[in-house]
């Protein structure tokens, strides 16, 4: 059988971007054991809106800045909590245009994931192709808000910003776009044997694991948990748009809780989002956007408040949960906690990885979308003999596998040249 | 299965150990009015593992986090579970609130009950003492392994020195420094 080796990857980028560390136990190409060290990209922002005299529009724009990807969910998360906290209403036609954002944001953020996939698989040209067509959705994210990523939309009561009549055909026109697209993605992504050679069986995440390790997200549903956020405790105007939980059932498939499960999903939810996004523009309530337009009048209303809320959001990763508690008199916030996605889906990791080659760590490390990430460099510690592995080196053995599994099927070659 | 339906069932296993129970029902939706439950219940230390495990048995149970922060004398900490996913609006948001005293900052792990737990739990480890009897993993999730404070106490004394450091906390720059 060999003797057990470890190899330490990180603390630098599985996946993305961002460091994480991943230490695995390898006997031969099989991984039998990970432990996994976060924290590399601790940057104490609870503690920043907590300790350091912010007040709670000062902590909504950090809270924003949590994540670059995410930077709608944080916002919508946090409003709704301390609009619990502080008894606040949001207007109707606030609630709509918190929706659109966040499913264009939802739309920006898997195309980004499957053109990562793509990349982790040695596919640059689906990167590509992938990439330029999620620049339509961050140009619709410019034009609505003004900014690409941090759109700065969501204010305690509202939105800073109403959609105009004349953006409403800019934002119907990208939906037509990735109306026709949506076949030709998934033609792309699931019908080719060599992305299904590399992505069937890798990375299983059995159902009963994903619901003991409290998965969420698409790494659930990917297992067949019907687990949605806006399905299970509605939010917002979510009940307006029947959201079901998307699994690989919706496409006609048994699910495995494998990465090819995972891409499955997440292209399926890009055309559940569409749906909602078309609803909403068709059903949007008119009248104000806030319910506080005057921003010291925000400020004053929230320095009396007293109380504590939840609010949850499924952001494009899952679940997402943000808990804040008020005392009159102060303007931070006494406890503001955040759980995001990953936090939830770093346990998942564990039975994802084990049995499986290292050429394949960095695809099952890509495909619950950590938001921690990228292989720059990694270490082989053999006794006291050191090996260090770039990126590079860890992509290549993902590529090779690529090219080797296309070679053996013989076909076009797929993979990096 | 109902927010009161659940709640009447941790107030039998339970009995007088629930404390200050109540349902914080949310309205939301415009055109589809939903109704989304949540219920807030204090439950002393000792009877989280059996609150938890009366949740999981009508199931499925989900843990978002572990909220906390220290309350002077004790630590209170605040578990954010979910009960039923699967269902359209079925969910219920059930919040146990609980204090564990400075001078003994324990409670029992429910990583056996929510293997799910562990990572929330061992947050709670490095940001403010507290400890988990039963946890499988006592490492640091997020904080150096090294680092000597609980950052969320409001009463480490020497707080102030690490926050400065804590981007490139090395433990070969304090003998450089000094």
């Amino acid at each position: 059988m060999g003797e057990v080796f470890e190899v330490p990857i990180g603390p630098i980028h599985p996946a993305l971007k961002e460091p994480i560390r991943l230490t695995f136990r390898v006997r031969g190409e099989r991984i039998v054991g990970v432990e996994i060290r976060a924290g590399f990209a601790h940057r104490g922002i609870e503690f920043m809106g907590m300790r350091q005299g912010r007040n709670l529009i000062q902590v909504l724009y950090l809270a924003e800045r949590i994540c670059g990807i995410c930077s709608v969910s944080h916002p919508i998360a946090l409003t709704q909590a301390v609009e619990r906290a502080a008894g606040i209403e949001v207007p109707p036609r606030a609630q709509y245009i918190r929706v659109i954002i966040s499913e264009l944001e939802r739309i920006h953020s898997h195309l980004l994931w499957a053109g990562v996939a793509a990349h982790e698989l040695g596919f640059d040209t689906l990167l590509h192709l992938t990439w330029r067509v999620r620049e339509k959705v961050l140009d619709i994210l410019e034009e609505l808000t003004g900014n690409r990523i941090n759109y700065a939309i969501p204010i305690f009561g509202g939105v800073r910003r109403d959609i105009a009549p004349e953006q409403y055909p800019k934002v119907w026109e990208a939906l037509r776009y990735y109306r026709g697209l949506l076949e030709q993605l998934l033609d792309a992504f699931l019908n080719d044997p060599t992305v299904m050679a590399r992505t069937r069986g890798v990375g299983v995440l059995e159902p009963k694991e994903a619901e003991e390790f409290c998965a969420v997200g698409p790494t659930a549903r990917a297992s067949g948990l019907p687990k949605d956020v806006r399905q299970d405790r509605p939010y917002l105007a979510y009940s307006d748009f029947a959201v079901k939980a998307i699994t690989p059932e919706d496409y006609g498939l048994t699910p495995i809780g494998d990465v090819y499960d995972k891409i499955v999903v997440r292209l399926l939810e890009v055309g559940q989002s569409l749906e909602i996004i078309e609803k909403a523009l068709e059903d949007m309530p008119e009248g104000e956007i806030t319910s506080f337009p005057k921003i010291p009048a925000l400020l004053a209303h929230l320095k009396k408040a007293e109380g504590e809320g939840l609010g949850w959001h499924e952001a494009p990763r899952g679940e997402l949960i943000h808990y804040v508690q008020l005392v009159p008199g102060e303007e931070a916030p006494l406890v503001w906690k955040v759980k995001a996605p990953t936090y939830s889906n770093l346990l998942s990791w564990r039975p994802m990885f084990e049995g499986q080659e290292i050429a394949d760590i960095p695809i099952i490390a890509a495909c619950i979308d950590p938001c921690i990430c990228c292989n720059d460099r990694f270490h082989i510690v053999e006794g006291s003999r050191e090996k260090i592995v770039a990126k590079e080196e860890l992509l290549r053995l993902s590529w090779e596998k690529t090219r080797r599994i296309s070679g053996q099927r013989g076909l076009r070659d797929g993979g990096k040249g | 299965m109902k927010a009161s339906q659940i709640l009447s069932a941790l107030s039998t296993a339970l009995g007088e150990k629930l404390k200050n129970y109540e349902l914080r029902p949310r309205e939301v939706g415009v055109r589809q009015k939903w109704t989304v439950e949540e219920i807030w219940a204090e439950v002393p230390r000792e009877a989280i593992p059996k609150a938890v495990a009366t949740l999981k048995s009508p199931g499925p149970l989900h843990i978002s986090v572990i909220s906390s922060h220290d309350a002077g004398e004790a630590i209170e900490l605040l578990y954010h579970l979910a009960v039923g996913f699967g269902t359209e609006g079925g969910e219920v948001m059930v919040t146990l609130r609980t204090k564990v005293p400075k001078t003994d900052p324990t409670i029992p792990s429910i990583c056996g009950i929510l293997p799910g737990a562990e990572i929330t739990e061992r947050e709670k480890i490095e940001f403010l003492g507290v400890e988990f009897p039963g946890i499988p993993r006592k490492d640091h999730v997020f904080l150096p392994d090294d680092l000597p404070v609980h950052p969320w106490r409001r009463d480490e004394p020497e707080l102030g020195k690490y926050l400065h450091r804590m981007v490139e906390w090395e433990k070969d720059n304090e003998s450089k420094e000094s």
